[in-house]
């Protein structure tokens, strides 16, 4: 058990995971995550079926990666728990007596002879180290040093928390990982195309929502300014709140967040317009033309509406079928390559009194290959001049207990940070003894009545300002009568 | 007064304050230090004289495409070189840092950085937008004054000067790790939750910035924990400015995700 506990603990070990999840991470940013098979055989050949086995192409889910994390995680309670409990022990009681040799060995040190003199010269060196003393303690203090004695030791200590904020970090952290792994387990997301007026429930939401309107701003030049979904929360049947979703501005009901995903246009509710002239006859060319152009009417239908051109023969128009990307398919069937409109197609029919007079396909982007059949065809132009279809807007619904657990995570790296860094532990320690004592120096009667200080001081950041800091309260002291 | 007129003004400042520092190189004395760090100062506020047009001229904050990315993280090195300056002086550093902060002036300056204000994208319009890149920017400023103080630990042969050039670096990193993680890690999460609806998605951006910071954890292990300084303490401090390079350049334009505006 102590060795599994030794081995767990080990900074060594979080150094080996840390490396190994970098390794990983740069693998997965090398090789595009959560393809295809195909896209991998065709990228990598041989090599790409290998790759897929070894979940190197979904490495941040990966069993081993997750492994490595869990390990991770491990190493951090262990490194934390076992240096902890002898934290606490120094924060609440330290150790107050220092050796003098253990202090001449500090990087930060000094020696020197306070008092004595006239004044407490008959009075013996006991009075002189217990003044010396409280002149030392009263120097720390003012430091904004908390000072403990004991004897003739004197233990100062500024900034105590500053020691708990790698193990605050490392709290932070684990609350992170339970956080993402709550996200893995109980998070879920899940798209909702709504049109507008529809109304939607959210899948395990317990409400619904009703897209009232979908704005699409644009800038002057061209760009997409901004998506707004203003949409309305439905419960049991009843209106809650209307808000307008945007990008950036979730709707946030019932630990659900809705956030604006993407939009598209319904081209199957498409409004096409069409312009239905008359074919230049055998007359006089200028004639005819003007007579075309009083005679052309255009139209705008819906897929199955019948529109009147208003004419006096009553002309009627009928869009039978649209086709936003046409293609012709097996067997000659006309059918969609994608729903995007890249090749608009239109099969319209005309009627006059009831009778179909001429139908045929009529493109968008291709007028040259429109064929009309029918009694009227070859009097009869039909030219697709535009489109346009309603848009609706894709709403991500999310709900994801994890989150608060990674805020409050984020919460105590911050802390633990700015503790670890910016409150840093400083300690002095002294020993206030008659000159000599300590040492058994040879001038120790030279200077009777004099008290020698042995001092040393340590800190774990921030040592050049502590250093300068140790150097004035030295100062100070020396100065003192 | 246009902006690219502040610009320029601000980088033939930066040129004038890397002169002194090298002129200090090799005359040692310490007029040209001063004149080096005078020069950084007035560079550094005409250059933010520039980002404030800039911003008002865009009505966006300056750092949504490489160009203004790029003006704002030469000033966030001046910046850097000045807090480092003041508080642990070191004018042997001034010269190689303003190299940086010239050559990242002169890369945004290049044609090939489209320097149009373009309106925002909906994604990018947010206050988190402010927080997360200036922060984050910040942190790797210090990383790079971090990465030249570990390059001169690496080539220096007086004791004294490798003493003071692994202890500035360490500092560098105390003050880069926690701006680090808070613009690039913490804001990075808070606004991708409000943006794309889930605080990470291991885009590689996302996935480089985490292996920046493990590499900068790692830097303090091995030096707080193990005792590592010196040499050891050099190479990862520098390992970690190029990763966080990478997460800056790299990502952009050799791999594909999320965050394809900057």
């Amino acid at each position: 058990m102590k060795r599994i506990i030794r081995f767990f603990s080990s900074v060594k070990l979080a150094i080996v995971l840390i490396i190994l999840l970098v390794v990983a991470s740069i693998i997965g940013t090398l090789i595009p995550q959560g393809r295809d098979m195909a896209e991998y055989e065709a990228r990598y050949g041989r090599m790409g079926a290998p790759l897929v086995r070894l979940q190197l192409t979904d490495v941040y889910r990966s069993v081993w990666f997750l492994s490595i994390l869990g390990l991770f995680g491990l190493n951090i309670v262990a490194c934390t728990l076992t240096r902890l409990g002898g934290k606490v022990r120094r924060a609440g009681h330290p150790r107050v007596e220092s050796d003098p040799k253990e202090l001449a060995g500090y990087k930060i040190k000094d020696k020197f002879r306070i008092g004595g003199g006239d004044k407490g010269g008959g009075k013996g060196g006991s009075g002189d180290a217990e003044k010396a003393k409280t002149l030392v303690a009263e120097a720390l203090k003012a430091a904004h040093y908390k000072v403990r004695a004991a004897g003739n030791h004197l233990h100062g200590r500024r900034r105590i928390d500053g020691i708990f904020g790698s193990d605050i970090v490392h709290l932070g952290l684990l609350v992170i990982i339970a956080g993402g792994i709550l996200t893995g387990l109980a998070g879920f997301k899940t798209d909702v195309a709504l049109n507008p007026g529809e109304t939607r429930d959210v899948p395990r939401g317990g409400f619904a929502v009703r897209l009232e309107r979908f704005d699409t701003e644009m800038y002057t030049n061209g760009g997409v300014k901004d998506w707004k979904s203003t949409v309305t929360v439905v419960e049991g049947g009843r209106d809650v709140r209307t808000q307008v979703i945007e990008v950036n501005h979730p709707l946030v009901h019932k630990g659900f967040s809705l956030y604006q995903m993407a939009y598209g246009q319904n081209w199957e509710a498409a409004t096409l317009e069409l312009r239905i002239g008359r074919k230049a006859g055998g007359a006089g060319a200028a004639e005819a033309a003007a007579s075309d152009a009083a005679a052309a009417k255009t139209v705008k239908a819906k897929v199955g509406e019948i529109v009147r051109l208003g004419d006096p023969e009553m002309t009627e128009i009928l869009v039978r079928q649209f086709i936003p990307d046409f293609l012709l398919g097996e067997n000659n069937q006309p059918e969609s390559r994608s729903l995007n409109p890249n090749n608009p197609a239109a099969y319209v029919e005309v009627r006059r009194g009831g009778k179909k007079i001429a139908e045929g396909w009529v493109f968008a982007a291709y007028p040259e290959i429109t064929r009309l059949r029918g009694e009227a065809a070859p009097e009869m132009t039909i030219d697709f001049l535009d489109l346009d279809a309603p848009q609706y807007s894709v709403l991500q619904a999310a709900k994801d207990p994890g989150v608060l657990l990674i805020w409050l995570g984020c919460l105590l790296v911050m802390a633990g940070l700015f503790l670890a860094f910016y409150r840093p532990t400083w300690e002095i320690r002294m020993v206030v003894g008659a000159a000599g004592a300590a040492d058994g120096s040879a001038a120790a009667g030279a200077e009777a009545g004099k008290v020698e200080i042995t001092a040393g001081g340590i800190a774990a950041k921030n040592r050049d300002r502590f250093e300068a800091e140790f150097a004035r309260v030295m100062d100070e002291l020396r100065s003192a009568k | 007064m246009t902006e690219a007129t502040f610009f320029t003004a601000a980088f033939i400042l930066y040129v004038l304050s890397a002169l002194c520092y090298l002129a200090f190189q090799f005359s040692r004395k310490e007029g040209a230090a001063a004149a080096g760090l005078a020069a950084a100062f007035a560079g550094l506020v005409v250059h933010a004289v520039a980002l404030v047009l800039r911003t008002f001229q865009s009505g966006h904050a300056p750092f949504t495409n490489m160009y203004e990315s790029l003006s704002f993280l030469a000033w966030a090195v001046v910046l850097a070189l000045i807090i480092v300056e003041w508080r642990f002086k070191v004018p042997k550093a001034g010269a190689y840092v303003m190299l940086i902060a010239i050559a990242v002036m002169a890369l945004a300056s290049s044609p090939l950085m489209p320097k149009e204000a373009a309106p925002l994208v909906p994604a990018l319009q947010s206050y988190w937008l402010w927080l997360h890149v200036s922060v984050t920017l910040l942190g790797e400023a210090f990383f790079a004054v971090a990465f030249v103080t570990s390059i001169m630990y690496m080539r220096a042969k007086d004791p004294e000067k490798r003493e003071k050039m692994d202890s500035v670096s360490y500092r560098c990193v105390s003050i880069g790790f926690p701006l680090f993680t808070l613009g690039g890690l913490v804001f990075g999460m808070v606004w991708a939750e409000k943006a794309w609806g889930t605080y990470w998605s291991w885009d590689p951006k996302e996935v480089w910035s985490l292996i920046t910071w493990f590499v900068f954890a790692l830097y303090l292990h091995t030096r707080i924990v193990m005792g590592w300084k010196g040499k050891r303490s050099a190479i990862i401090a520098i390992l970690g400015f190029l990763a966080a390079l990478f997460t800056f350049f790299g990502v952009n334009y050799l791999l594909s995700g999320l965050h394809s505006y900057a």
